[in-house]
This record gives C-alpha cells, structure tokens and sequence, in this order.
C-alpha cells in the first residue's frame, strides 16, 4: 500500500513540477508549484512525519503560493514573455547538462540503494508513536539544534528590519510631505 | 573555558546590534553617536575575539548542544583557531567599515540605525560562517550573511541602481543557495550525516565506487553556491552591478567580508568533508578548482581593463584576485589523499590564502576609503574623477598608489607576500601550468592597475579645488597602509599567526 | 437503537459480505466511504438548516417575522431555495480560465469540511485523533485561501478579483492571532491534540477553558469569524462595494459549493471553539453515563456539543445583524495592530503561569522540576489566568485609550489647521 501512495505522490510531484516549469501562465505555474508542495508533504505522511507535513502545508499553501499568486495577478504578470523558439542553443545545453545531472545522481542513487544497507536514524517508527512527532521536533529543535534554532529567530528579526527599511520609504516621504 | 566565553564575541555584536536597534527606536540619536556606539560594538568584539583566541588551546573544541538524553549530541560550532582567525577578520572588517562609512552614511543614508545594527549582524554572520561545521548551521549561517548583505546592496532604496543591484545579488543568490542545498541534500541523504566530520567518515566507510558518483555532484553544486559568494568566474555575474549600485561603504564590505567566509567555508569543507576526493583518479574537487581558478584570474583581469567605473573594476578585481586566492586552496589539496597524514610543509598554500586575505582586508578598505572621499567631494564614481588626484589630495594619492601595488603585488606590500606564498606553493606541488597563468594575470592586471595611477599623476584635472578628507576616512587610509606595508616588511609574526591558524586542519584525518 | 447501529456497522464494514478481500486495508476504505456519504450529506443539510436559521434569527432582531410561508415555520423555504440553486444553468464566463474557475468552489468547501475530521463531538466519536489537531485546522484552512483566490482570479472579472484580494489580505492577517491563539491553548492543555484538550477541561483540571482565558477565545473567536469572511468582517464579499467579492461570476451548484464552504466553515469554527473553550462535549453527567453505557452516554456528550456549537452560531448571526462593516484598512489596523501584539503578549503571560502551575515530571529523560505554585492545582490556576486576563484586558484599555486620545488630538488639530 505504501509503495503505491509512494509512487503516487512522487508522480504527481514530478507532473507538476514539470508543468510548473513549462506552464506559460504564470498563475498555472504557482499553482502548480503549490500542487507539488502538497504532494512532497504527503511524502512525509508516509515518512510518519505529520507535523512537517502539515507544516510544510501550512507554510506553502498557507502563505508562500498565495504570496506568490498575489503578486502575480497585483502585477498581471500571468501571461509572461512568450518563449519564441524552444531548441535554440542556450536551451539544448541546458537540456543536456540538466539530463547528465540527472543521469549521474540517478545512477548514483540507485547503486547506492541497491549496494549498502540503507541508513537507519534515530527516529523511528516505534520512537515516534512513544513520543509523538511534535514532542520529537520541539525536542531536537530546542537540544541538538538549538544554535541554528537560535540564529533563525535572529535571520527573521533581520528580514523584518530589511522589510521595513526597503518597504517603509514611502511611508516616510508621506508623512515628511504632510507634517 | 565554558560554552558561553567560547561565544563571548558573538554575543557582544548581537547585544551591540540590537542595543542600536533600540536606542535608534527610542532616542533616535545622530548618525555620529550611532556609528560610535557600532565602532565601540565592533572594536570590544574584536577584543573579545583575540581574548578567546589567546584563552583556546589549538584542539579542536566542539561546540554542541547535547540533548536531555545524553544520544545524538551534535556539534555546530568549531572554536579553532582557524574559526578564530576569520573572526578577527570579521571583526577588522566590521570595524574599518563602519569607520569608513561615518561621513557616507550622515549623509545619504535615511536609517542610520538600521545600517549600523546590518553591519553588526553582518559581522555576526562572518564569523558564524567561518566556524560552521554542521551543514544546518553551514547552511543558515551562509543564508544569513547573504541577507545581510542583499538588504545592505539596496539600502539606498530611492536609488535605482541599489535598488537593481540589491535584485540581481538577491536572485542570483537565491538560485546559489538553492543550488548548493541541493549539494547538501545529496552528500546527507549519501552519508546519513550533517556533521562535516561525520561526512568524511561516512564517505570512507562506503563502496569507493559508488560515493564518486554520487559526492562528485555533491561536491560540484556546493562549490557552485561558494563560488557565488565568492565571486568565481561562471557564478560572478552579480558582483560588478552589487558593487557599483551599492552603497560605496557596502561595495567595500562585500569585496572583503563575505569572500573571506566563501574562502573560510570553501577550505572547511573541502578539507573536512571531503579529502577523500582531493585526488582521485577520476575527477577530484583539485580538478574543478584548478579549472574556476584559471577561468577567473583571466576573465577578471581582462575585463577590467575596459571598466570606465572605479567601483566596477575594483568589481573586476575582486574577481581576479579571488583567482589567485584560489590557487592557494588548490595548492594545499594533493596532501589531503585519503588517510595519509600531511607532510611538512603542506600548508603553505592555506598559509598564504590566509595572509593573501589579510593583506587584502586592508589594501581593499584603503582604496575604497580613497574612492569614498573622491565620491563624496564629486559625486562620481567614474575613473576619470582621478585625473590629477596628486594635486588635489596629495597624500591620498600616494597611499591608493602603495595600495595599487599591493594589488598587483609588487614588493615591498603585503599583495606581494600573499602571493609569493599562493605561487610558491603551486610550484611546489608541481603546478607550474596554474603558476605561470597566475603570474601572466599579475603582468596583465599592472596595465589597468597603473592606468589609475598614471591618472592620478599625469593627467591634468579639470577641477583643482582640494579634497577634503574627513578624519575618520584618513585614519582608514594610515591604519590600512601601515599594515599593508608592516603585513610585507615584518612579516614572521603574521605568518606565525597564520600557520598557528591552519594548523587545526592537519588533524581531521 | 444502539444495536441497530453496531449492526449496520457490522454489516457495512464486513468485508467479505461485500466480497471484497478481507484485510484491514478493505475496511479503511468502507470507513472511508462511510466519511464520504457523511461530509455529501451533513454539508449541505448544515448549510440548509444554517441559512433558514440565519433568516429566522435577523428577522426576529429586525422585528420581522422572516420566512413563515413554506411548512411549518418557513423550514421549507430553505429546501425550496437549495433545490433552486441546483437546477439554475451553470455558467462558465467565456474570458474564464476553466480549470481553476472549476477547481476554485470545491477546494474552498472541501477544505471547510476538512475541518470536521479532527473534531471530537461526542464521546469516542471523532474522525481521528491526530496528535497535531489544531494544528491541522490550521493547514487545512489555509485551502480555503487558495479557493478563494483562484476563483477569484479566474473569473476573470475585476471585482472578483478585488474581493480576492480582499480576501487573501483579511484571512492572511487574521491567521496570524488565530494561531497564536491556539498556541495559547495548545500551551496551556500541553497537546495539540483536540480529544486531550477536550479531556483537559474536566472539572478537576480546572473547568472550561473559556474561564481560564476569555482573552484568548476573544481573540480566537474574533478572529476566526474574520477568518470565515462573516459580518462584520464580510469584506471580501461586500456586496455594496463589489458586488458579491469573488464569487461574482458563479451559478448554480457551484455557487452552492461557496454557500456550502461558508456556512461550514462558520459551523466548524463554532465547534472549534466549543471544543477548545467550552469543553467540547464535557458537561454534568457525562462520565457517569458513559461508564452506564457507553452510547447514551455519547448522545448525551453530543447534545452538549450541540448546544454549545449553538450559542456561538448564534452569537455570529446576531453579529450579522448587529454590526455594521469594517473598513478594509480598520480591519488590518483591528488586526495587526492590536489582535495581533495582544495574542502575542496573552502568549508569553499563559505561558509563564503555567510553568508556574506545573506538576513536576519525567519527560524524554530528563527531569522537570514541579512549578512553584504547582500544589494549588488546576483551580488555582484557572483563577490566576482569569485574573491575568482581566488585568491583561485592562492594560490594553489604557493602551488605546491614550492611543485614541493622541489621534483624536491630531484630528482636532488638523481640523483646527484647515479652518485657520
């Protein structure tokens, strides 16, 4: 059952990635951004890894695709560029070091899932349903990986001040002109 | 020493950063008192730097955060003295900076608290580059720095051209991000470890065959996102439109601050992760390095030589010298071939990457506080605003023309011994092809490099009116060239310095 | 009745009477089927029943009678409109971008019904118990958001997409204190599980939530009726300044569907906040008849639920015909600027007094000494968090007084500028 879900998902991630990149409308492109996002979380389900599911649902769905969407429709930027021819040589060389890219990893994951044990971490089945899958994230975010935890909330203290410094001019200017 | 000594100096520049902050909130003070509260932040981490660098031992303290049930400690932070020397780099960098960006930034710049506590956290950034060794905290600390960094390029938010620069750095450097995550994820999902020690004990402990495929990848796409922050060749195309749309104090910190962490991580995890593929028989890290090196040193330099904008050649300069710097990471690599401990003398090339980056700091600050004062009595960033420079800021000319030397790297300044190092060590791993390339780019980059010079002394000036130079610019200026000249003169106890540094890296096998 | 129903269960789960294979896989998918027939059936009678009873209840507080002509107190109408909106011709826009026009009203209602699956509304009935409840509510609503906006979007039709606009800056804005919010009560119950919170406020472990943290299901509450886009929030629908928002466009039965995911989506929420503050199906005499049996004392549990959800449905329709509508630009100021910092504050402040009512314990390995106050037990921490709230509730009285006061001020001053 679980293989089948697997192929499931992961196909239709790659669908819609590959539509993403290929879609000309770029509201259809975030769309489909958004379903593959919905299809990597589900993913973790089948990892037991519901609360980065979910997470991963809430952030994307519930705010980074909508940011996107809105901007896109505000601008009316939907119907970008046309792309006038597709085989030219700038595309091809793409093309190709993309597909050798792919080869190379493709092959290297498959020897390599077929040569060694796969990895087993710490995180369990068994260790989750003990402890649950949210105990286990607070958990490690606030022993193991407290520094980087810690230097996240510093990142975002420092993207709100570029915020307000790069959105807030004109904001100044306005009350500069009226008062 | 406790953890919390060992992150004595970051913890400094983060209360310094957001004391600004919060005094900018509350009180809104002058520029000036805000750049000095930064300068003393920046000058009592730089004490704090040097203290906790006397205070560690040279082995290798781990800093790590275990959790509550003793398993699975994983460490974050390295407090080596090889960390320890990028962050008093990190803290000069912040320091000379902020000093020389006093008068620019009462100036032009419409947040001044705001800018100070960027630079502050772009200094924290620095050095949390420079100690990572786990990939998360590689990772974050790398996204940290280049954040900094993108809002500073488009501080001027009323200028078009920071505006454009601030975009182009940031997409660019979103898609080097992502790329190098991507690295990230292949060698994690390889090896089973983010720990970069953890790494180079997984890769040796799989079939040989079959990790080359897969961490040569790896490899190739971490090397990409470096090569961004750093400024190689196929990945430069952002840094001449950051540098002359930035604000000129910024254009001055991007040119040394984040290539030093580039460098730091480039030879952290290069060496640390992944020695095993320094030389192999098929590709090997070496390899691509030699190429990007090669590629830069002339492309950088042969570029420049067109360049009408002080600021966009000294973009172009940057790249070059990031050539020859590279040289120096590659000289060191044929020691590191699986298990076999380094001979003597292996780390000359480290040696001389890292004092090539020292004298750089300096010799690049005082070209850019000389730009600084030009712009700011001219408003122009144009070469041309150097004609006759000798009769209008005498002294001025005479120390951007020690400091062309040190770029090109004529004796006696510190460009010289930076390079004799990178070179030597070349040709003492018999690469004499990549030695002889460096040494061609050197005869190259003399043209344009002096082309400045002859500027200043033999074309006559259309205005004649003097320069003023405020004191904190020519403090700058003094401080900068008295280290280039005492960086090349008495060199031993900064080589010491240096090789007490690298010498960490010896015993990660 | 109870054996009727283990009955049908038994006959609809078993597997081989269907004659498919007998494994477990083959009864998750009848269970499945079962949820299906469900959520087709109780939405739309939700929606039905929900739209008659709205009708009823503005009538009566405008001092009408409201419908009364179809069966026995107008019940009918609302069948007679819904069978109405059924058969009325589906029109796509030709300017219409076809697929996300489609898509648009299903995602919006489906991720309403979504909400259900974790709610525990009786005693041992609920969809599942998922360790991150709450949390899932919130992923699942952010669906709706997108509904919106495609269908707005795809429309076609500018105010469509105003109303989508609208909406994606109200329901952005007002999921930031929502969430905090229940963080608050996730805080305080130690789970983000539904069924534990809801066993949480048994009266032992210090009564309903509701009494513990007014501030908190006020700011849940206000933000949640935002969330669902209802008067007094009904921006994105406005229909004297946009028409209809970004349903414009829709007929028939997928204007039904946007009906559907209001209407549910306003009952989701009244259940949600039954469960996290009233105590879901707790109420007098519920354990007892559970222990006698275990289905009567279920109904018992669901008729509390029922009329818990019943007071706060009511509550929004007597906003409805209550209040008047909220300029776009006081709604993100009611937003950001007060619910928002509020719900954050009301955080740290439970926070701290639950760490002081903590038991000790042994978590993970280590060991977590008991709070100070811990041997008061969950009584005295319910009165010191009401408590807290009040003199939380205060302080922000004076804080916007002074506020009001100085941009009064500046008003008067201006007006004072214009007239000199």
């Amino acid at each position: 059952m679980e293989i089948y879900l697997f192929f499931l998902f992961g196909g239709i991630a790659v669908v819609g990635a590959l539509a993403m990149v290929f879609n000309k409308n770029a509201v259809h492109s975030a769309l489909f951004l958004l379903l593959t996002l919905v299809m990597i979380a589900g993913l973790y389900v089948l990892l037991n890894a519901q609360f980065i599911a979910v997470a991963q649902i809430m952030v994307y769905a519930g705010a980074i695709v909508v940011l996107i969407l809105f901007v896109v429709m505000l601008l009316g930027a939907e119907l970008g560029e046309s792309i006038p021819r597709w085989l030219t040589l700038r595309n091809s060389v793409m093309v190709l070091l993309a597909l050798v890219f792919l080869t190379v990893s493709g092959t290297a994951v498959y020897d390599w899932l077929y040569s060694t044990q796969p990895i087993t971490g710490t995180v369990t089945d068994e260790v989750i349903a003990r402890q649950g899958s949210v105990q286990l994230v607070g958990e490690s975010l606030f022993t193991q990986f407290l520094l980087p935890f810690e230097l996240a909330s510093i990142l975002l203290l420092v993207g709100i001040i570029g915020v307000v410094v790069l959105g807030g001019w004109r904001l100044v200017q306005h009350r500069q002109r009226g008062e | 020493m406790n953890t919390f000594m060992l992150l004595l100096p970051e913890t400094i520049l983060l209360v310094f950063a957001f004391a600004l902050l919060a005094l900018d909130l509350i009180w809104k003070p002058r520029s000036n008192t805000l750049a000095i509260i930064m300068l003393t932040g920046a000058l009592v981490t730089l004490a704090a730097t040097i203290f906790v660098w006397m205070q560690a031992n040279n082995g290798v303290i781990q800093l790590a955060v275990i959790s509550t049930d003793g398993a699975g400690a994983v460490p974050m932070l390295a407090m080596d003295r090889f960390a320890m020397f990028f962050k008093v780099y990190a803290a000069l960098t912040v320091a000379l900076v902020g000093l020389l960006a006093t008068d620019y930034v009462r100036e032009k710049i419409r947040y001044p608290g705001e800018f100070y506590a960027l630079m502050l956290f772009a200094g924290l950034a620095l050095m949390l580059v420079a100690s990572s060794t786990n990939l998360v905290m590689i990772f974050l600390a790398f996204e940290f720095l280049s954040i900094t960094s993108y809002l500073l390029t488009g501080f001027m938010r009323n200028d078009a051209f920071s505006i454009e620069a601030a975009l182009k750095y940031f997409l660019y450097g979103a898609v080097a991000s992502a790329v190098m995550l991507l690295g990230f994820s292949l060698i994690y999902g390889a090896t089973g470890s983010l720990d970069l020690h953890g790494i180079a004990t997984g890769i040796r402990s799989s079939d040989p065959s079959i990790i080359h495929v897969l961490a040569i990848p790896a490899i190739v796409l971490i090397i990409v996102g470096l090569g961004f922050k750093i400024a190689l060749v196929p990945f430069h195309q952002w840094s001449p439109e950051a540098y002359q749309g930035a604000p000129t104090p910024v254009t001055a910190f991007l040119s040394v601050g984040p290539k030093a962490s580039g460098f730091a991580l480039m030879v952290r995890v290069l060496t640390v992760a992944f020695p095993a593929f320094a030389r192999t028989a098929n590709t090997d890290w070496v390899l691509i390095l030699t190429g990007i090196a090669i590629i830069t040193m002339t492309f950088g330099n042969v570029v420049a030589i067109w360049q009408k904008n002080i600021k966009r050649l000294f973009a172009y300069s940057s790249i070059a010298q990031a050539g020859y710097m590279l040289i120096g990471v590659i000289a060191i690599a044929p020691q590191f071939v699986g298990g076999v401990p380094p001979i003597e003398g292996w780390d000359q090339g480290l040696n001389g990457l890292l004092l090539f980056l020292f004298g750089y700091l300096f010799t690049n600050l005082g070209s850019f506080a000389i730009i600084l004062a030009v712009e700011n009595k001219t408003g122009s960033s144009s070469v041309e605003q150097f004609n006759g420079l000798v009769k209008r800021a005498p002294y001025l000319s005479i120390a951007f023309v020690i400091f062309l030397l040190s770029l090109i790297g004529i004796p006696p300044t510190a460009g010289f011994i930076g390079k004799l190092l990178v070179f030597g060590a070349a040709i003492k791993q018999q690469m004499y092809v990549l030695a002889a390339i460096g040494l061609f780019n050197s005869v190259i980059s003399v043209y344009y490099y002096l082309g400045i010079a002859r500027k200043m002394f033999f074309s006559p000036a259309e205005d004649t009116t003097p320069i003023p130079v405020s004191r904190s610019l020519n403090f700058v200026v003094t401080i900068s060239m008295v280290l280039v000249l005492a960086i090349a003169i008495g060199a031993q106890p900064f080589l010491d310095w240096v090789s007490g540094s690298t010498q960490i890296l010896a015993t990660v096998f | 009745m109870e054996q009727i129903i283990n009955w049908l269960a038994n006959i609809l789960s078993n597997a081989s009477w269907w004659g498919l294979p007998v494994e477990p896989a083959a009864s998750v998918i009848v269970w499945a089927v079962y949820g299906f027939i469900l959520a087709l059936v109780v939405a739309p009678m939700a929606m039905i029943v929900l739209t008659w009873l709205e009708r009823k209840i503005i009538a009566r507080i405008q001092d009408r009678i409201g419908p009364n002509r179809a069966g026995p107190f107008g019940i009918m109408q609302a069948m007679a409109d819904a069978i109405k909106m059924l058969t009325k011709e589906d029109i796509t826009p030709l300017g219409a971008d076809r697929i996300p026009f489609n898509i648009g009203p299903g995602l919006a209602a489906v991720a309403s019904i979504l909400i259900f699956a974790v709610l525990p509304v009786a005693p041992g009935l609920i969809g599942t118990d998922l360790s991150i409840g709450i949390f899932y509510v919130v992923a699942v609503g952010a669906f709706s958001i997108l509904g919106i906006l495609m269908s707005g979007w795809s429309s076609n039709n500018k105010y469509a997409l105003l109303g989508a606009f609208r909406a994606v800056s109200q329901l952005v804005s007002y999921e930031v204190p929502m969430v905090i919010a229940l963080i608050t009560v996730a805080v305080v119950a130690g789970s983000m599980s539904t069924l534990t919170i809801t066993e949480n406020q048994t009266l032992a472990s210090g009564g309903w939530y509701i009494f513990a943290m007014p501030l908190t299901f006020l700011i849940f509450f206000l933000a949640s009726v935002a969330e669902v886009g209802r008067s007094p929030f009904d921006l994105l629908e406005a229909d004297s300044e946009i028409v209809a928002g970004f349903h414009v466009e829709y007929s028939g039965l997928k204007f039904g569907l946007f009906m559907i995911s209001e209407y549910v989506h306003a009952l989701a929420v009244a259940a949600l906040s039954a469960t996290l503050f009233l105590g879901g199906w707790n109420g007098p005499g519920v354990a007892q008849a559970v222990a006698a049996s275990p289905f009567w004392g279920g109904v018992l549990g669901f008729v509390y639920y029922l009329l818990k959800m019943g007071i706060f449905i009511f509550i929004m329709m007597w906003f409805r015909g209550t209040l008047p509508r909220f300029r776009i630009d006081q709604l993100l100021d009611f937003g950001w600027k007060l619910l928002t910092p509020l719900s954050l504050v009301n955080l740290l402040v439970m926070a701290f007094i639950v760490r002081l009512f903590q038991p000790g314990n042994v978590s993970m390995g280590a060991e977590i000494p008991a709070g100070p106050l811990a041997s008061w037990g969950g009584i005295g921490q319910t009165i010191t968090m009401l408590v807290a709230s009040v003199l939380l509730v205060f302080l922000t009285t004076l804080v916007v007084r002074a506020f009001a006061r100085r941009s009064r001020a500046r008003g008067f001053r201006a007006i004072a500028a214009i007239e000199n």
